[in-house]
């Protein structure tokens, strides 16, 4: 119940944030209407890297609590990141392609950035699905989490450092609503995207954790089964109780 | 003994037996070398023939060069241990988890050093980019960037050993995790090259060390996981 | 074939009644895959006792010797050796076991006496080169220690590996169908060591198909099917029956969040 309020929150958030970015905010002088598509980009970037620091948590949490709830939430992570992060570059592409001329450029790396994160979490689901055993799976996966999240940063850093060394044109620059001196309208507007957005990542990792922690659930009946039957047939197997020399040991709990 | 001594032993006979190893039989540095250089004759058919384009080219043709023949290199060292499931084995013994990654990483790092200094003497030739007056910081440049392959494809090379899909899995998962070393690597290398005229090589030097710290610390900290079970 | 010397922890000594059991379980179970391997043992074998454990393909032998030996977790219910829980304690009961399964873990392009080498160097042998060369003629390899083993026999590569559990002072050896494979001269240094470990009190715990060739050594058996004991007979081994098919298994335990493991601090 108090998921179906949290998605329907987000959603109003969404309309909400979307009709402002579209009909309410004015066009940008030099880039006309696409640069509407900036009020998007920040906020969708921003829950990817926001999806890879829960998945590498949450990782974290099943190595030391060994509980297969955190690897669910890992997974829900990884999962919602990955659509996420392909939005981000798809949006990215978008505004690209009018300002621009082309889909795709280096000159700004920061597409090439979030490609690389889309990467790393393509890696990881693919990585998830080679192992069959649950324990095990969220091991590995833990670890492989861990380990592209460090990397995240040293990405960023690295790229930013490229990007300082060469001159990129102010004009097509997407920055022009980070600049400080802008009018409150802007930044008020990409404010509340990001918090639209925000909310909608939050209701779709609770839905898609809900559905593997029922998984989870299925799959541990279906082995305490398993081992009920094993030890069902021994009973019948048996006609009487075996013979055993010396006292038993305490079955102890 | 101490700890450290005592890892630090375990860690070179770890280093030993896989150097030993690979000059007995595997010839994994023989076959690795031949890939690199067969992947720069294709670097320059497919971007030659003009001499000044493959002359600006050639600090990232040297990279990536180092870089794909690192995944095969790294990767062939953890073979070495499903010679009948000999990474079962090493994992039973009583020594630190730390001390299995530093001998394995160790290995890789001699490797990897060797590889890149003929793929530089080779990109040097084919490219005619004069790499001897530059020799110095290019040699630092190598070791550094060995010392980061090794350490993330030690690591990704333990997380795939025991996969089905382990010949794709480990380029797709190591690949994405070296951008930056790349990146860092070919632009040191455009400086040193270059004389290094905006003072930039510095910089980008620190950016290499600073991620063969990290990627060395967590592959440390967390390969032990990948030979629990 | 000549006196093998075992050579034996401190700890492995000291009267059988103050020790406490090399292998105690509760309750183990070990799915792969959905299927369960073992549902449910509850056993104690007692130290410095050799025990058989027997039963068909599939019954769980080699899922149990393997879960004892730190090969493997535990899905449900808890193992200890020498009192040390498996999975809590994993460092300080990798110290005290030896295993022999049927991979041999020897690298191909070693030569014997390498492969000991490192494996001494591993678990830390005092003494490592007179050890090695002890143990390569302990085990009838003296002759072939620089061949490399990529070149071995399988029955060789077994002896090597029998060899490689004299570098190290376990308390508790498990050898899983050690025949197997095995000529005659290989079979004699199978019981060469039963004997010898038998009299230095080393628990021993082997599976096997049939106990014919092990009727000597042993103490104890337990007949396993269907991943359950069903019978033990002997001295020094015991067995509740399984628990009934409505109880629920107990959790396993869960390692240590500190993965780094404290290294070989017991010196033999």
């Amino acid at each position: 119940m108090r998921t179906r309020i949290l998605g329907i929150v987000a959603l109003v958030a969404v309309v909400a944030a979307t009709y402002t970015a579209l009909f309410v905010v004015p066009a940008d002088l030099n880039q006309g209407d696409a640069q509407r598509i900036f009020y998007i980009h920040p906020a969708a970037a921003w829950v990817s890297y926001l999806s890879f620091g829960v998945t590498a948590a949450a990782g974290i949490g099943w190595l030391i609590k060994r509980d297969l709830r955190f690897d669910a939430v890992a997974l829900a992570g990884a999962e919602i990141g990955v659509v996420f992060t392909a939005f981000t570059i798809w949006a990215g592409m978008m505004w690209a392609r009018p300002v621009w001329g082309v889909f795709w450029q280096w000159e700004d790396p920061r597409l090439a950035t979030t490609a690389l994160l889309l990467a790393l979490y393509a890696g990881y689901l693919l990585f998830r699905r080679l192992t069959d055993d649950p324990e095990r799976r969220a091991t590995r996966a833990a670890v492989v989490g861990i380990v592209a999240v460090l990397d995240i940063p040293i990405i960023h850093f690295s790229v930013e450092w490229w990007r300082g060394l060469h001159q990129t044109p102010t004009i097509g620059s997407p920055d022009r609503i980070m600049d400080p001196a802008a009018p409150g309208i802007f930044v008020a507007t990409l404010l509340g995207m990001m918090a639209a957005f925000t909310l909608t990542w939050l209701y779709l990792i609770v839905r898609r954790y809900q559905l593997a922690r029922a998984e989870l659930a299925r799959e541990e009946r279906v082995r305490l089964a398993r081992i009920a039957s094993a030890r069902s047939a021994f009973e019948r197997a048996q006609p009487t109780q075996p013979a055993q020399p010396g006292q038993p040991t305490e079955a102890a709990r | 003994m101490s700890a450290v001594r005592r890892d630090a032993r375990i860690a070179v006979a770890i280093a030993r037996k896989d150097a030993l190893a690979e000059l007995r039989g595997r010839q994994a540095i023989v076959s690795t070398l031949f890939f690199s250089a067969v992947v720069l004759l294709l670097f320059g058919f497919s971007l030659g023939p003009d001499a000044a384009r493959l002359a600006a080219a050639a600090p990232g043709l040297l990279w990536l060069a180092i870089v794909f023949s690192g995944v095969l290199a790294v990767g062939r060292l953890h073979l070495l241990e499903t010679d009948d499931d000999a990474l079962d084995q090493l994992a039973r013994y009583p020594v630190s988890r730390r001390a299995i990654y530093a001998g394995k990483a160790l290995a890789g790092f001699g490797v990897m050093l060797v590889i890149g200094l003929l793929v530089l003497a080779a990109v040097g030739i084919l490219f005619a980019v004069d790499v001897l007056a530059a020799a110095p910081a290019l040699l630092v440049t190598i070791v550094l960037g060995a010392i980061g392959v090794a350490a993330v494809g030690t690591f990704y090379a333990g997380v795939t050993v025991r996969l089905r899909a382990r010949e794709v899995m480990l380029p797709l998962l190591m690949l994405p995790v070296l951008a930056p070393l790349l990146l860092g690597a070919v632009k040191a290398t455009v400086a040193a090259l270059a004389g290094d005229p905006f003072g930039e090589l510095g910089a980008w030097l620190q950016l290499i060390v600073a991620f063969d710290l990290v990627m060395l610390v967590a592959g440390a900290a967390t390969y032990g996981y990948l030979l629990e079970d | 074939m000549p006196q093998t010397t075992i050579y034996v922890s401190p700890r492995s000594l000291g009267a059988p009644d103050t020790r406490p059991p090399a292998v105690e379980t509760d309750d183990l179970a070990r799915l792969f895959a959905g299927v369960p391997a073992l549902a449910g043992v509850s056993l104690r074998i007692d130290g410095g006792r050799t025990v058989a454990l027997l039963g068909p393909n599939g019954a769980g032998k080699t899922t149990l010797l393997r879960l004892v030996a730190t090969a493997i977790k535990p899905s449900y219910g808890r193992a200890r050796v020498d009192g040390l829980d498996v999975v809590r304690d994993v460092e300080a009961v990798r110290e005290r076991v030896a295993y022999l399964s049927h991979a041999t873990g020897l690298y191909d392009d070693l030569t014997a006496r390498e492969n000991l080498r490192f494996a001494a160097t591993m678990l830390g042998t005092p003494d490592a080169h007179e050890r090695v060369e002890r143990a390569l003629a302990d085990v009838g390899l003296g002759e072939r220690a620089n061949d490399r083993v990529g070149g071995f026999s399988a029955g060789m590569r077994k002896r090597l590996a029998l060899g490689r559990i004299l570098l190290g002072a376990p308390s508790l050896v498990l050898l899983d169908e050690p025949y197997a494979a095995l000529d005659a001269e290989g079979m004699g240094v199978v019981d060469a060591l039963l004997a010898a470990w038998h009299g230095a009190g080393v628990a021993v715990v082997v599976a096997a198909h049939a106990t014919d060739r092990l009727e000597p050594f042993l103490d104890g058996r337990v007949m396993l099917e269907r991943g359950l004991v069903m019978a033990v007979e002997g001295e020094g081994v015991a067995a509740s029956p399984p628990a009934p098919p409505a109880s629920q298994p107990a959790p396993a335990a869960k390692p240590a969040p500190a993965a780094q493991p404290a290294h070989a601090e017991v010196r033999r």
